[in-house]
């Protein structure tokens, strides 16, 4: 009977990845989430063209730069119309109480010759992009006006005038470099899709854990299997669904990426050039490696802390304090960004509890050397065998005690059993 | 089939600040169903998580189906009713049996078709498809049942099987296990209620505070729980019962008289004097003409022993418990 018989972890691992996946909500969150990345490309987009509909009136005391600014907002869709300059303000401020206008922009006499102030009031002056448009179109306006009125010959004011293009590459030497932006929005969107897999997939292993001890059920499976191979069969089957899934996530984001332009197009909306920088071998083998381990690291932490409870509200306050160490790594997101390749990025890069969410990123922003990656790899290896070890010990006792919550004293003792 | 089904051998297992398992042992021979049996905390599920491999004894040896140490090697031919029970609420029925099957070494095609017939065999069929928890607890306790013994084994072990089990459920169980029975599989479980025991079981064995009170054939231990001589008698009118009275008089014969126990026919019972027979005190009674229309040498139940055996106070915890299961 025994000849051809399977590791008792690979048909726990089959049991707990197909009740995962077999489920509708598994095949909702995995289609949903590709749909989501679309939205997240398109409608940033198109609500930037919802808001070309500004209505602004002009009050140009100056007598010169009402028109050229009318001209300069209508090419943004917006619209315009010079007032009288004796309108007051009251009227103004009633048009926009009544909704007829936006807004109304104020351009002192001085605004040429001297220093005065544009002022613009509106209901729309919170909104991001009207304070950008406001800000460089009259910039560009008066500046040309400026140049008019000192004699400055239009060719020339035309070339003086023309925006100055600035570029930041981000490199650290070793590479041609990438566009900075590009590269940290890569590293970012990595981190965070590994730390929301590594909470999402961990935290779901704990949940497992006390359902097997609500239902009562965790007395047959001990009696048929030992409770290392229920944990690793536990850690392995929920992994390879979240495997399953972060895969189907990932394949959809270079499809959207890569055919960007084209799914904005079909919206109707005109692509910007965005590229991100391309993703090397290396690049895709130490992610893969950092979630394997960073999962199991956080797995198995979870798994003891399910055995250790009996219900699932006291799962949530058990849980504290290894969700705060996972919290750890993304508040400190900022200082791996700001200097890859600084002291504290170094330090929180080898510590196992950090490293799987920012050596990524790290890595992507180029911060780390082959060395050190091998290093923080080795580390992060180790503790997570020992935390494994470790949360066996606590996990074969944990899952047949019922009822009272053990003392800190009590799980020590559990190591020794 | 000669070989033990399960040896223990000094068993001893402590926890935190009790001895829960002393210095057990004992012996199920292949093919009989063994009961052990002793009040609430006697270490009974204790010992029968020792022999599933749940928890490891400190001390002692135990051997299973004459080769077997408790572990893996041991886990297919093992099947167990845990006292917790429990099943995945969220699987399909025919897939938690599948998967109990198959974690007892059976292919997972030869599980598929034995879940398929026990939920045939307990009427369950049109529930194939549905998640555990679509079933009522009746029909939860059925799929356990099936669970314990879809794999064929050679040694089936129930933790207070009729705990918790509504009428109808209790008699599928005693089918199942008389199946099991008739297919020369040993059935090793424990229980506090006496009176289960004593209708199924071929052997028992009685402990208490982890330590063995008595073991045995069922037979022979109310047999030699005889030997103390109770005789319960009845007689056709109470003018034949004063024409006895001498005889019952008689502190040579008997030493003491007890009214007979609640829904019994007897008027009587007496309990013997050391050395007096019961062949004697029927001649004696004989002689005295009266007409007696009942003698019967009193053969107690295992509920009884248990009392005896374990004490009162004991038997009090188990009383109580029996009422609240």
């Amino acid at each position: 009977m025994s000849g051809g018989r399977r590791p008792d972890w690979l048909v726990i691992a089959r049991r707990e990845f197909l009740e995962r996946v077999r489920t509708i909500w598994f095949l909702a969150v995995t289609a949903l989430g590709p749909i989501g990345m679309i939205a997240i490309i398109v409608i940033p987009v198109l609500l930037a063209r919802v808001n070309n509909g500004a209505t602004v009136q002009i009050v140009d005391h100056t007598h010169e730069l009402g028109a050229p600014l009318a001209e300069e907002f209508g090419k943004l869709g917006w619209k315009t119309e010079i007032v009288a300059e004796t309108t007051d303000e009251a009227t103004l401020l009633g048009r926009i109480r009544d909704g007829s206008i936006n807004g109304f922009l104020t351009v002192p006499s001085d605004a040429i010759s001297g220093s005065g102030t544009i002022v613009y009031q509106g209901d729309n002056a919170t909104n991001q992009l009207v304070t950008i448009m406001m800000w460089r179109i009259n910039q560009q306006v008066v500046q040309h006006a400026r140049g008019v009125a000192a004699g400055v010959d239009p060719a020339k004011l035309e070339h003086i005038l023309t925006p100055v293009a600035i570029e930041s590459k981000h490199t650290t030497g070793e590479a041609s470099g990438s566009s900075a932006g590009a590269a940290f929005v890569l590293g970012y969107a990595v981190m965070f899709i590994l730390y929301m897999a590594i909470i999402l997939y961990a935290v779901n292993v704990m949940r497992s854990v006390v359902m097997e001890k609500t239902s009562r059920v965790v007395e047959l499976m001990v009696a048929a299997a030992k409770p290392q191979a229920l944990m690793m069969g536990k850690i392995i089957g929920v992994g390879a669904a979240g495997l399953v899934q972060i895969a189907a996530w990932m394949a959809m984001a270079v499809i959207t990426i890569t055919y960007r332009t084209q799914i904005l197009g079909l919206f109707g909306v005109a692509g910007d050039g965005f590229t991100l920088p391309p993703l090397a071998w290396t690049d895709a083998v130490v992610i893969v490696l950092y979630f394997l381990l960073g999962y199991f690291f956080y797995a198995a932490l979870y798994a003891a802390l399910g055995a250790m409870v009996s219900s699932d509200q006291e799962a949530q306050q058990a849980q504290l304090p290894v969700t705060l160490l996972l919290l750890i790594p993304m508040l400190s997101m900022q200082v791996v960004a700001n200097d890859p390749r600084g002291g504290a990025a170094e330090a929180l890069t080898q510590i196992p509890f950090s490293s799987p969410i920012l050596m990524p990123m790290r890595w992507l922003l180029g911060g780390s050397s082959g060395l050190d990656a091998a290093v923080s790899l080795g580390i992060l290896a180790i503790s997570t065998v020992f935390v494994t070890r470790l949360a066996g010990r606590i996990y074969r006792v944990g899952i047949l005690m019922y009822g009272k919550r053990p003392s800190v004293r009590e799980i020590l003792r559990w190591l020794t059993y | 089939m000669t070989t033990d089904a399960v040896r223990v051998t000094g068993v001893t297992k402590r926890f935190a600040d009790h001895v829960a398992v002393r210095d057990l042992s004992f012996t199920v021979p292949a093919g009989v169903v063994f009961g052990v049996l002793g009040p609430n905390g006697a270490g009974k599920s204790t010992t029968l998580r020792m022999i599933n491999d749940i928890i490891a004894p400190d001390g002692g040896e135990i051997r299973i189906l004459g080769k077997f140490a408790p572990g893996r090697d041991a886990a297919p031919h093992i099947g167990y009713l845990p006292e917790e029970r429990g099943l995945y609420p969220k699987m399909k029925v025919v897939d938690m049996l599948t998967f109990m099957a198959e974690l007892r070494g059976v292919s997972i095609r030869d599980a598929k078709l034995r879940a398929g017939k026990w939920l045939e065999r307990l009427g369950l069929t049109q529930w194939t498809r549905n998640k555990v928890q679509d079933l009522s607890k009746g029909m939860q306790q059925k799929v356990q049942f099936a669970a314990a013994v879809i794999h064929d084994p050679e040694l089936v072990i129930l933790d207070e099987p009729w705990s918790g089990l509504d009428p109808i459920n209790a008699e599928v169980l005693r089918e199942v296990v008389a199946e099991q029975k008739a297919a020369g599989r040993t059935i090793l479980f424990s229980t506090h209620q006496m009176e289960q025991a004593e209708k199924i079981c071929d052997h028992v064995c009685i402990i208490a505070r982890g330590a063995k009170v008595l073991d045995g054939p069922l037979a022979s231990v109310k047999r030699a729980a005889v030997k103390d001589g109770l005789v319960a008698l009845a007689f056709i009118d109470e003018a034949a019962r004063a024409a006895a009275e001498p005889v019952l008089a008689d502190r040579s014969l008997i030493l003491a008289r007890r009214p007979p126990r609640p829904g019994d026919t007897a008027d009587l019972e007496v309990e013997l004097a050391a050395g007096a027979a019961p062949e004697k005190l029927l001649r004696e009674l004989v002689a005295t003409g009266a007409a007696i229309t009942r003698f019967e040498v009193v053969v107690p139940t295992l509920h009884q022993i248990f009392v005896e055996r374990v004490g009162a106070e004991n038997a009090a915890v188990a009383a109580h418990t029996d009422g609240a299961a």
